[in-house]
Formats: C-alpha cells, structure tokens, sequence
C-alpha cells in the first residue's frame, strides 16, 4: 500500500479518535481536531465553489475563447460572450468588499437577489407539491366498497379514516386565531395526539440515523486498525490515551457546585 | 439609505416577482432568463458568499492571534489549516498522471518515469479536474481529513442522544407517553431485533405491565393477582390455539406495528406538518416579494 | 423491593460517560464480532426496487448524490444498491451532484462498482459534476441541462460525449434516484424536478429525513423512499447482493435495544421518585 494512503489512513484515525475524545471531556486534542475542521472546510468550500462554478460558469462567459475580453483571459467551456454576467461580477465583488466595515452594507445587494430568487423559487414549490398535492392526496377513498375494512400494512377503509381525521384535527391544532375550548378543543387535542405519534416516530427515526453514523466511523476506525494500515488506530488511540492521561492529571476536573 | 435600503428592497421586488411569475409566464426569453440565466446568476452570487465566509473565518481567527485571546494558539492551527488545504486547491494541481498512475507532484512523476525506465510522459490534470481526480492530492485531503472530522463530528451525536434518552426523556403526561412509545416501537420494529421479538412476548409483557398499572388504581390484592393469572392464561391460551405463530397477531408483532403507525398516524401528523410548512414558507415568500420582510437588509 | 427500587434510582444519577462508554461497545462488539440477523422488508423499499425493476428497457436514468460523508456510511449503500440494479438491466447513468462532497461519493460509489462491471465511461455512466445553486440546478435541469452543464467533471465538453445526445433536459430521462441526506434533495427533486416533469421519482434518505418525505410516498409524487441504513440493508437483501449496510445491522439492533432500556430505566426511576414524594 502506497505511502500516502497509510499516512492518511493514521491522519484519519487520529482526527477521529481526537474527535471522539470529546466523550471524555473538552481537551486539546479534540480543540486542534475542531478548528483543523474548520479551517480545511471553509478552504474545501472556496475551491469546490470557485472550480465548478465561478470559474467555468463566470469567467467562462466573460473571458471565452474569441471574446471582446480574450486579451485579459481566454478560459474555453464553450459559452458565448454574455455582458449580462457583470452584474453576478459586480454584486460578488460587492460581497467580498463587505469585509470591511466600512462597506458592510455592499453584501446586501447580493443578499437581496439570492432571497428574491429563493422567495420566487420556494413560493411555487411549496405551493404546488407541499401545499396542493398534499391536499389532493388527503382524498382518501373512504366510501367506494373497494378497500378491506382494516389491514395493517397498505389501504383499508379505517386507515384512510384515520388519515384524514389526523391530518385535518393537527392541521386545526395549527389555527391559533380561535381559542382551542369545547369541542374545537377536543378535536385539537385528538390532532396533538397525531402530532406526538409523529414525534415520537422521528425520534426515533433519529436516534437510528445518529446510530448508523456511528457504526460508520466505528467501521473505518476497525479498518484503520488492521495490519495494512500498520495498526494506525491502536498506535494513535495509544498515544492520546498516554496523553490525554498526562494532561488529565496536570488538570484535574472542576467539580460542580 | 438608497443604496443601503431601497435598492436592496427594490432587487428583492423585481427578481423574485420575475421569478415567481416566470413559471406562468408563457415566453420564451422570460422562462429563458428565469430557467437559465437567474439561476445561474444565483449561483456564482452563492459562491461568492462562501468566499465572503471563509474571509470572515481567517479575519476572525487572525483578530484572535494578534489580540491574543484565550485558546488563540487554535487559532494558528485553524489557519495553518485553511492555507494548507487553500493551497492545495488552487495553487497545486496535485495530480500528475503516468499511464494510470496518479502523482501529487511533477517532480514524482519524472523520479517514477525515471525509476521505471518507461518511455511514458506525465500529464498533469486541467485546473478544475484536479479538484476531483481520484489518487489526487486534493481528494487525498477530502478523504483523510475532511471526511473523518464530518464524519465524526455527526457521529458524536449519538453518544449525546442515548444520553438524553436516559436522563431526559420522560413519560410525565399521556402526550409524552405516547410520544415515547411511537419511539421505541419505531426504534425496535425496524432493525432486524425487532422480528425476534415474538408477539406473545409482547403480549406477556403488557399483561404484566397492566397488572403494576393496576395496582396503581385497586388495593385489593385478589383482584390484582386474579386480573393477573387471568391475562397470562389469556395470552396462553391464544398462544396454543394460533400455534404460537412467530408473527401474528400482527397487531402486536413489533415490524408489523411500527409498519402501521409510520404508515397511517404517523404520516396524518407529518403531512400536517408538511401543509403548514408550505403555507408558512409560501406567506413569507410573498412578504419577502412584497418588501413586508426586510430582516436581510437588519431590519426588523 | 426497596433495594431494587434504590439501585434502580442509583443508576439514574450515573456519570453520562458510563452511559457513553455503554452505547460504545454496543456499537462496537458486533462489528467485531458480526452477527448474523434475518432482514424483514418493508413496503415503502419494496416500492422502490418495484419502481426500478419497472423501467423500460436499455433506459437513461439520472441519479442525484446529494449526501457527503457524514451521511455515507446511510446512503452510500442505497447508491450503490440501485447502480447494482441499474447496471443488471443495462441502464445508462447519468450522475448530478447537489452537494459539493457528492462528487467524491459518486467517484468512491464508481470505484466500487468497476470491481464488479468493469465500468466504461460515457458508455456506462456519465458523471456530470457538482453545480452549487441547490433548487435552481433542479429547475435549470428541468429546463436546459446544457446551460447548468457545458462540461463534465473531468471537464470534457459535454458535445463531445456521444452519450450525452438526445440530453438536453430532465424529461429526456426515464427515471430519477436521488441519495438525499436533507438540504438540497429529496423536497428539491420533487418540487422542481419530479412534479412539474412527470418523470419517476425514488429516493433513498437519511433516517431523520425520511419521516418528512413519507407524504411525498403516500401521495405518489416519489415511488417508495429507502429510509436509512435500515432501509438500505433490505435494499441489498431485495438486489441479493449483502452489503455494509446488512454488517450494520445487528451493531444497530443492539445499540437499539440498549437505548430502550435506557428510556425504561429512566421512566422506572423517574416513577419510583415521584411516588416517594407523593408518599411525602
């Protein structure tokens, strides 16, 4: 196995393990984990965006090969000179100008065009598939005789009852404008009920995902450890125990109260 | 004010009715601009952001090294960090191919030529591949530094999650109550365990649980223990005469149950969840479109 | 009755680190230690490899990786579980990235699968790239492909890859998978992608998400959704090919059970102290 691979693979576990250390309590390795964490993502973002969208999707169009702008930059993905693509230029250069304070106020213009598109985009959507055809699908067949009475696993006759009483009751619970009492209230209590079912159910939806990724890092820090990789996890897991061991003796733990 | 306020205002007004209005508009150039060109805008406008926050990253930890704030020698490593994984990806290419092998540097790639004795030349990758060549040095860092710190960061979350289970989540009333079954029937009827657990079992246990919820409410021990032997027979007898089926009934056999409750109470809850989601995002759209909502610009 | 009522009240106060080092090991031990367990499938999975199983003949079908590594070790399975199946059916595969680390799932997904068909690029699969934009690179591929991509990741002209004739839009493929871990994904696919196009829509999810899509399932607008690694195991059971996510299972059944007995523990002394202090 090449070299690079192994050191990346002890690299890796040490992250990891560094990361994981947190369990125990906040230490130095976890802090230097956490801020390489940062400072390699806002890196990995900036090249990511740049590389796959500014550079070919921008200067692509403003500086192509045979354009009125050949003579700063020829950068060739085939786009036609578009003058119209200053203004993103402008408005991102604008951005990038509000790091100082004095031109704090620049970054609004890009803002207000990003959330001008985002509000057109989102106000169809939403409508469309998360509002109408949601509505639509609620029409559940109740009274055509083709369903079975009950069956735990597909369409039946009480499901779909069940269906439309818990989504009309919690989408009422939803209507503050009226007081919930009396039987108003009843009814939105019922929808309380179906609300907490769905809690409940991504609950422990949740604890299932969480679990899942642990199983992950426990898989790659299981592969780390194998003779491949020269038993990196023992040897880095070794090191921050001896370590983290060291440092938990020079500075033992403020207890509460 | 005109440029601080009202030309933000107006930009949001006029894009986002262009938009909106786009998907209904029947002309070409209008849907050409909206599909195509705003959305590409919006784009290279979004990547300009995220260079606007990896800025505000190094300003904010360089301000802390030169302050010497506490914890500011995290900061150096943060730096150290963003510089090393900045200049990788856009002042090394990284990735220097010789047939099929990959090479962080030119330099390896002749020594490999040279070692090798082939007549093959290197070839380096363009800039913007290199951020994606397999074997490359920037894929080398996304995979043994990114990858494990994301990865991990996510993962510590189920520490933290039993965690609260034990110490937080509690049956005080008849919604949590509910809440809490609905999560363990979910958390038990979809993983492979759940299908060991016989319905019978869960029959029993509910008998005996019954029972010390019983005895909440009566003090006459008779009917307790009677109510008691009453429900094991009960459960018992069942049991022989559906054979002790492994599966049925299906309303007690855990996959079976958690099937229904995802597939009907559940989703009655989370579509209600949905619509009045979608109503709100579509209300505050409007508001944004309107000029009603101006909290990107600072306002209230 | 009091001794198990005090010890049960003891366990209550215990430091979280014993409770942590628990979750660990009930994670850990059957991994070392790999446990078979039988795989039961769920309706909502059945859908989706009915849905694939379905699609016509020698079909285009684009598939979206909108997850990076945190969310890998859910979905990745699911990934490669429906490129399995694609590619037994000699589906061609196009590859959209919404996520920018989607890009190097798709490129380890693609490792993976070579071992076992001998992939050949712009024959087998094309993989376009990641776009940053979220909704608005559904809604330009829905509208204009070319105009959100002009090259591919390895920056190859899309005019130059035959396989890309006759692609200019969404509506130019037969079916649509979308490996989503939340923001861009599963609702983008179906709100500017699915919906306004007709085109077939599945989606793998991560099992938090998967309780917010569930609608989309009922109503028809995505044809079953995978939920998590729970659903990419019987996936893998349904395409015959076991896999990471079926490894998993018996590490996620014990860390499962293990959490439950931590509610019940909890609720058994929270019950035993409020009905001292009642008594009191």
């Amino acid at each position: 196995m090449a070299f690079s691979t192994i050191f990346g693979a002890w690299i890796a576990a040490f992250l990891t393990l560094g990361i994981l250390s947190y369990l125990y309590r906040d230490n130095p390795f976890y802090k230097i984990a956490e801020h390489v964490f940062v400072g390699v993502s806002a890196a990995y973002w900036a090249a990511t965006f740049y590389w796959t969208q500014i550079y070919p999707n921008l200067f692509g169009r403003l500086f192509p090969k045979d354009g009125p702008l050949a003579f700063i930059a020829e950068i060739d993905f085939n786009h036609d000179f578009n003058i119209l693509y200053l203004f993103p230029l402008i408005l991102g250069v604008m951005m990038l100008l509000s790091i100082f304070k004095q031109f704090n106020w620049m970054a609004r213009w890009g803002i207000a065009y990003t959330v001008g598109i985002a509000a057109g985009l989102k106000a169809y959507g939403y409508l469309s598939s998360n509002v109408l055809s949601q509505i639509s699908a609620s029409a559940v067949d109740i009274f055509s005789g083709s369903l079975p009475l009950f069956s735990m696993s597909g369409d039946s006759v009480f499901n779909n009852i069940i269906i439309l009483v818990g989504t009309i009751s919690a989408l009422m619970y939803f209507y503050f404008s009226r007081e919930q009492t009396g039987s108003y209230g009843k009814f939105t209590r019922l929808g309380i009920y179906f609300l907490m079912i769905s809690f409940g159910a991504s609950f422990g939806f949740a604890v299932m995902g969480r679990i899942s990724l642990l199983i992950g890092r426990f898989n790659d820090l299981i592969l780390f450890s194998s003779p491949d990789y020269n038993y990196g996890t023992y040897w880095m897991m070794l090191f921050i125990v001896v370590i983290l061991g060291f440092w938990s003796f020079q500075n033992p733990e403020k207890k509460e109260g | 004010m005109f440029l601080k306020r009202y030309i933000p205002i107006g930009i949001v007004a006029f894009f986002g009715s262009l938009t909106l209005f786009g998907w209904f508009i029947d002309n070409e150039s209008v849907e050409a601009f909206v599909n195509d060109d705003a959305t590409q805008w919006y784009d290279i406008i979004a990547s300009f952001a995220i260079f606007l926050g990896a800025l505000n990253l190094l300003k904010l930890q360089f301000l802390k090294v030169v302050k010497r704030q506490s914890g500011w020698q995290y900061s150096v490593v943060a730096i150290a960090s963003f510089f090393f994984a900045f200049t990788i990806g856009f002042f090394m290419k990284g990735a220097f191919f010789v047939g099929e092998e990959v090479y962080f540097t030119q330099g390896a790639a002749e020594q490999a030529i040279l070692a090798s004795g082939s007549s093959e030349t290197v070839k380096a990758v363009e800039w913007g591949a290199h951020i994606s060549t397999e074997g490359g040095l920037f894929k080398w860092m996304f995979d043994n530094i990114f990858t494990p710190l994301s990865a991990t960061m996510f993962a510590l979350l189920a520490f933290y999650v039993a965690s609260a289970s034990y110490r937080a989540f509690r049956a005080r009333n008849f919604e949590a109550t509910l809440l809490l079954l609905a999560g363990i029937i979910i958390m038990l009827g979809r993983v492979p365990v759940g299908s060991l657990i016989t319905p019978w079992m869960v029959m029993y246990l509910l008998v005996f649980v019954g029972t010390i919820f019983m005895a909440n409410y009566f003090k006459d021990r008779k009917i307790i223990f009677g109510s008691f032997v009453v429900g094991l027979l009960g459960v018992t007898a069942l049991g022989i005469g559906m054979d002790w089926n492994p599966t049925e009934p299906a309303i007690f056999f855990l996959p079976s149950l958690q099937e229904w409750i995802y597939t009907v109470p559940n989703l009655a809850g989370a579509r209600a969840i949905m619509i009045g989601i979608g109503l709100g995002i579509i209300v505050t759209s409007l508001r944004y479109i309107f000029g009603l909502e101006k909290s990107y610009i600072g306002d209230q | 009755m009091r001794f198990f009522e005090d010890m049960i009240l003891k366990l209550g106060s215990v430091d979280r680190r014993y409770i942590f080092l628990l979750i660990g090991l009930a994670v850990l031990i059957p991994l070392l230690r790999p446990i078979d367990l039988p795989i039961r499938t769920t309706p909502t999975t059945e859908k989706v490899y009915k849905a694939i199983a379905e699609i016509p003949a020698n079909s285009k079908v684009l598939m979206s990786f909108d997850y990076g590594p945190s969310t890998k070790p859910e979905i990745h399975p699911m990934t490669l579980g429906v490129m399995r199946q694609l590619l037994r059916e000699d589906h061609q595969i196009y590859i959209t990235c919404l996520w920018p680390d989607g890009l190097y799932m798709a490129l380890d997904a693609l490792e993976e699968i070579n071992e076992e068909f001998e992939l050949v690029e712009y024959e087998d699969y094309v993989l376009l790239g990641f776009r940053p934009g979220n909704e608005a690179i559904v809604k330009g591929l829905a509208s204009d492909l070319r105009k959100v991509y002009t090259v591919d990741y390895r920056q190859t002209m899309l005019e130059d890859i035959p396989m890309m004739d006759g692609i200019n839009n969404l509506k130019d493929f037969q079916f649509i998978f979308t490996g989503s871990a939340g923001y861009p994904g599963t609702f983008e696919w179906v709100q500017y992608g699915g919906d306004p196009t007709g085109v077939p829509l599945s989606s793998g999810t991560t099992s938090i998400q998967v309780n917010e899509v569930m609608p989309y399932v009922q109503s028809g607008q995505i044809k079953g959704v995978l939920a998590g690694m729970p659903g990419a195991a019987e996936y893998e059971k349904l395409i015959g090919t076991p896999g990471i996510a079926i490894q998993g299972m018996a590490a996620q059944s014990f860390a499962h059970l293990v959490i439950v007995l931590f509610i019940v523990l909890g609720n058994l002394a929270y019950f035993i102290t409020e009905r001292r202090e009642r008594k009191y």
